[in-house]
């Protein structure tokens, strides 16, 4: 067991957060959002000089050997800023899949690009009745001659606005496949939605789209399997986001009580309220234990990848929920309006609690899990593999 | 960073768990299920102690130079896991955890000698004397007063909810020395034989049912003043380490996951109706959200820990989170509990200890305790700095 974070680490947590602070304050971040693309395509290329693009993947696809931990600092600051660009989308989760299940081929072809900040794939998999049945999709994909044809419909692709290359999912002969679909493929219909923390996703619909063989990843891996594992991988990074989150709205709810006079005092004067902020501070200390839980879960057997990641996303929905909720009333009239980043942080975990799974989603997964009395009671040590 | 055993912490495991298989009997094991309150009826709890102490085990905190193991911190969380998932007596309170650490950081080489061996062998039960009457959390308020007379120190007043008091041999004590300054200034540690004349101990059961703590009169009481930890007026300082360990200190994930498994089981018991609680979603939801509360308690106590562990301080927020977690916890798996029982619920049983009453099977003596689990539940947000106070020492961090 060990856990400290690395001097390497603490390292790529301070260079993270300098640069979304200077690089990303909450007015450029609303000039994104009303621009044209809702996107900034500086910000990605910095990142990618950044080297935070390639961060977790192995060496040996090009990557620089980033782990979890890495990826939650990460997140963490990503948070804060509330980068609308899609870097769980495109590098944690569908760049996560390209490097579990490509072939060199896929790997070279879509990674480098990925890498450089020129390609962004975008995973489209589940579907309007999906839920968290991930095995539940109805697209196909048939085979025609040397080719496959595609059809389906898959919303809310996140990232999928932004995305060049989709990872399509589709039932091939009964079992789950990935098929890499070009954004411009024929048959191939993209609606851009706006989502409500201000980002953008797409609808697809997929209308006999012709595919070449070497579109299909891996014909023998258990496809699903790794989509699941995909998605604990982005959920215990939306756990990390979430806590960046949290950890702001504390910080600007103290600032503001503290400079805030009213009847004759500032409000942080006022007991009522000291005991709220420090109700607040606890919310924050366990999502980040819950938080880290998941980070150093999601290589665990499935049992416990489910209890550390589920369980994060469960416990940080309730937490983050009341700490954003807090952090407005305590802001009064201010927390209400648009002009403070308040709102926004308390949209965003609004929509993370929507998204890869919803609160009572993850907890529902958790409690089938732990229903399994070894599970419940097994410590946080697991044996070495 | 990562969260894995090596070969050998995975050894060290199952070493514990032979010595556990081995030495936890069924009737120390029953006698804690039946036990509502914080800690072990003295004498399961001593004869424990006592097998623990043979192996080596009986203060897994303490550095091996007074007789502790000098064990890692995965080692000892270990250890908390694997005892509390066997049903372990709880019985490391006011002597293991809370005075020895303070006569290893503050006493004179004549004072260790002396009482740390009695706290090991059991021979010395202690109990804490910082409440009184008028001070509660206030703490530095107190009144209880100690007048020097040649070697001795002569005390008058009272302690109150002295836990296990009635039981115990000696009593650490805040008593106040000076009026002079300021009130946290006149304060001195002192440690009283309850045995001297004196000494009057008068009984409080708790709304659980037990006699469990006490109030203490002194009345004259001669106390030599070699029995002083550190000097006059250093009692503040001295009170407020040891309360880093009555907060802190040690672990709390292995007792609250044991909680969690024992309600588990309880509600994968059929009701009488044929329908069992662990299939009604209500249930459900409300067991895995307290489920992942416990999870991430336990990560933070690991990560408070290994901060201590390389020489840091885990800070005041994640402390205080922690003991209001750790309470909240207790108290709402007990409530959960005491839930399900339905009108059997109205049924007490007041005899105490409840391990001496006939056996039965082990699902109805759950049920026979799970109230008093409930009712006694209430004091965890009450003792060692109430939850408020915990509340308030996070605000002057956050405000600071
Ligand atoms: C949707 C909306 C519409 C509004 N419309 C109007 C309008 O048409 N006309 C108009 O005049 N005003 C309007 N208001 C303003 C409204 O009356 C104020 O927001 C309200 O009086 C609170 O004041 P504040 O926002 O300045 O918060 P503050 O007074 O700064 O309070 C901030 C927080 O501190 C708490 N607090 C303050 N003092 C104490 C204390 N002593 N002890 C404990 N807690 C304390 C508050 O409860 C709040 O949670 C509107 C507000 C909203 C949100
Ligand atoms: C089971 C049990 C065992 C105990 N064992 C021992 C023991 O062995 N030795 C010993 O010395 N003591 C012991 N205590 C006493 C314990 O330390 C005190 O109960 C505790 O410090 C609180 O003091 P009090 O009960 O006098 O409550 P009070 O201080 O009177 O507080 C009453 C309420 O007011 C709140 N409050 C107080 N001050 C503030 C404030 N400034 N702001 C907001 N709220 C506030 C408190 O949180 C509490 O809710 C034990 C208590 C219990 C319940």
């Amino acid at each position: 067991m060990d856990l400290n974070y690395s001097d390497e680490q603490l390292l790529l947590k301070e260079s993270a957060e300098r640069f979304l602070k200077d690089r990303y304050d909450f007015e450029k971040r609303n000039k994104i959002i009303a621009s044209e693309t809702g996107f900034d395509a500086g910000i990605w290329s910095e990142m990618a000089d950044l080297g935070w693009l390639a961060l977790p993947f192995a060496e040996e696809n090009g990557g620089l050997g980033g782990g979890a931990v890495e990826v939650s600092l990460i997140m963490e600051a990503i948070g804060r800023a509330l980068v609308v660009e899609p870097y769980l989308a495109s590098i944690i989760l569908a760049g996560g899949l390209v490097e579990k299940l490509g072939s060199e081929d896929q790997k070279a072809e879509i990674l480098g690009g990925l890498f450089a900040g020129t390609s962004r794939p975008a995973l489209a998999h589940t579907e309007r009745q999906t839920g968290f049945d991930l095995g539940n999709i109805a697209a196909t994909a048939t085979r025609s001659g040397e080719s496959y044809l595609i059809s389906g419909e898959k919303p809310l692709v996140h990232g999928g606005a932004f995305a060049d290359i989709f990872l399509v999912s589709a039932k091939l002969d009964g079992a789950v496949k990935l098929f890499a679909v070009p954004a411009d493929a024929a048959g191939l219909t993209r609606t851009e939605v706006k989502l409500v923390d201000g980002s953008r996703a797409s609808d697809l619909v997929l209308d006999n789209v012709s595919l070449p063989a070497s579109a299909l990843f891996s014909a023998e891996a258990d496809t699903l399997a790794e989509i699941e594992a995909a998605y604990d991988r982005v959920n215990a990074a939306l756990a990390s986001e979430a806590v960046g989150i949290m950890d702001a709205l504390m910080d600007a709810t103290v600032a503001y009580t503290k400079e805030r006079v009213q009847f004759g005092k500032p409000l942080a004067a006022f007991q009522a309220l000291q005991h709220r902020m420090a109700e607040m501070a606890v919310k924050c200390q366990e999502a980040r234990g819950s938080a880290l839980l998941a980070t150093l879960s999601v290589d665990a057997p499935r049992a416990m990848r489910i209890r550390g990641v589920s369980g994060a996303r469960a416990k940080i929905g309730k937490v983050s929920r009341s700490v954003a909720q807090e952090a407005i009333q305590l802001h009064g009239a201010m927390g209400f309006s648009e002009e403070m980043p308040i709102g926004a942080w308390f949209r965003r975990l609004y929509a993370i609690e929507n998204t890869f799974g919803t609160t009572a989603d993850h907890l529902k997964r958790y409690g089938e899990i732990i229903r399994d009395p070894a599970t419940l009671s097994g410590s946080l040590l697991r044996e070495p593999v | 960073m990562d969260l894995l055993m090596t070969e050998e912490e995975v050894r060290f495991r199952d070493e514990v768990r032979t010595f556990l298989d081995t030495h936890l009997d069924e009737g120390l094991k029953r006698a804690e299920r039946l036990n509502p309150s914080f800690l072990a009826d003295p004498a399961i709890g001593l004869e424990w102690q006592a097998k623990l102490n043979d192996k080596g085990w009986a203060a897994p905190s303490w550095p091996k130079q007074y007789g502790g193991t000098g064990w890692s911190l995965a080692e000892r969380y270990i250890l908390d896991q694997e005892c509390e998932r066997a049903g372990e007596p709880h019985f490391r309170g006011a002597s293991i955890k809370m005075i020895a650490p303070v006569i290893m950081r503050y006493g004179n080489d004549e004072q260790k000698n002396f009482y740390l061996p009695r706290i090991l062998s059991g021979e010395d039960l202690w109990a804490q004397g910082y409440s009184e009457p008028g001070s509660g959390s206030d703490l530095a308020s107190l009144k209880t007063r100690a007048v020097l007379d040649g070697d001795h120190y002569i005390v008058n007043g009272s302690k109150i909810w002295s836990t296990l008091a009635h039981h115990a041999t000696r009593m650490f004590a805040l008593v106040r020395t000076a009026d002079t300054g300021k009130k946290q200034e006149g304060i001195t540690f002192i440690l009283i034989d309850l045995k001297s004349p004196g000494v009057t101990i008068r009984p409080i059961r708790s709304i659980c049912g037990t006699h469990e703590f006490n109030q203490v009169f002194f009345d004259d009481v001669k106390v030599p003043v070699s029995d002083r930890i550190g000097e006059e007026g250093e009692g503040w300082d001295i009170a407020k380490y040891l309360l880093e360990f009555e907060r802190g200190g040690a672990f709390a994930g292995g007792v609250l996951r044991a909680m969690l498994t024992r309600l588990h089981r309880l509600a994968s018991e059929p009701l009488p109706d044929g329908r069992t609680m662990i299939d009604d979603p209500l249930f459900m939801a409300r067991l895995a959200e307290i489920a992942t509360d416990v999870d991430a308690n336990d990560m933070l106590e690991l990560s408070a820990m290994s901060k201590v562990q390389a020489g840091g301080n885990p800070g005041s927020v994640p402390s205080s989170t922690m003991k209001i977690e750790r309470s909240r916890i207790r108290q709402s798996i007990a409530e959960l509990a005491a839930s399900i029982l339905g009108p059997n619920a109205l049924r007490f049983e007041e005899h105490r200890p409840l391990h001496e009453l006939p056996e039965e099977s082990e699902i109805d003596e759950e049920r026979k305790v799970a109230s008093a689990v409930y009712f006694n539940s209430r004091s965890q947000s009450i003792f060692g700095g109430s939850n408020e106070i915990q509340l308030e020492i996070i605000a002057k961090t956050l405000l600071r």
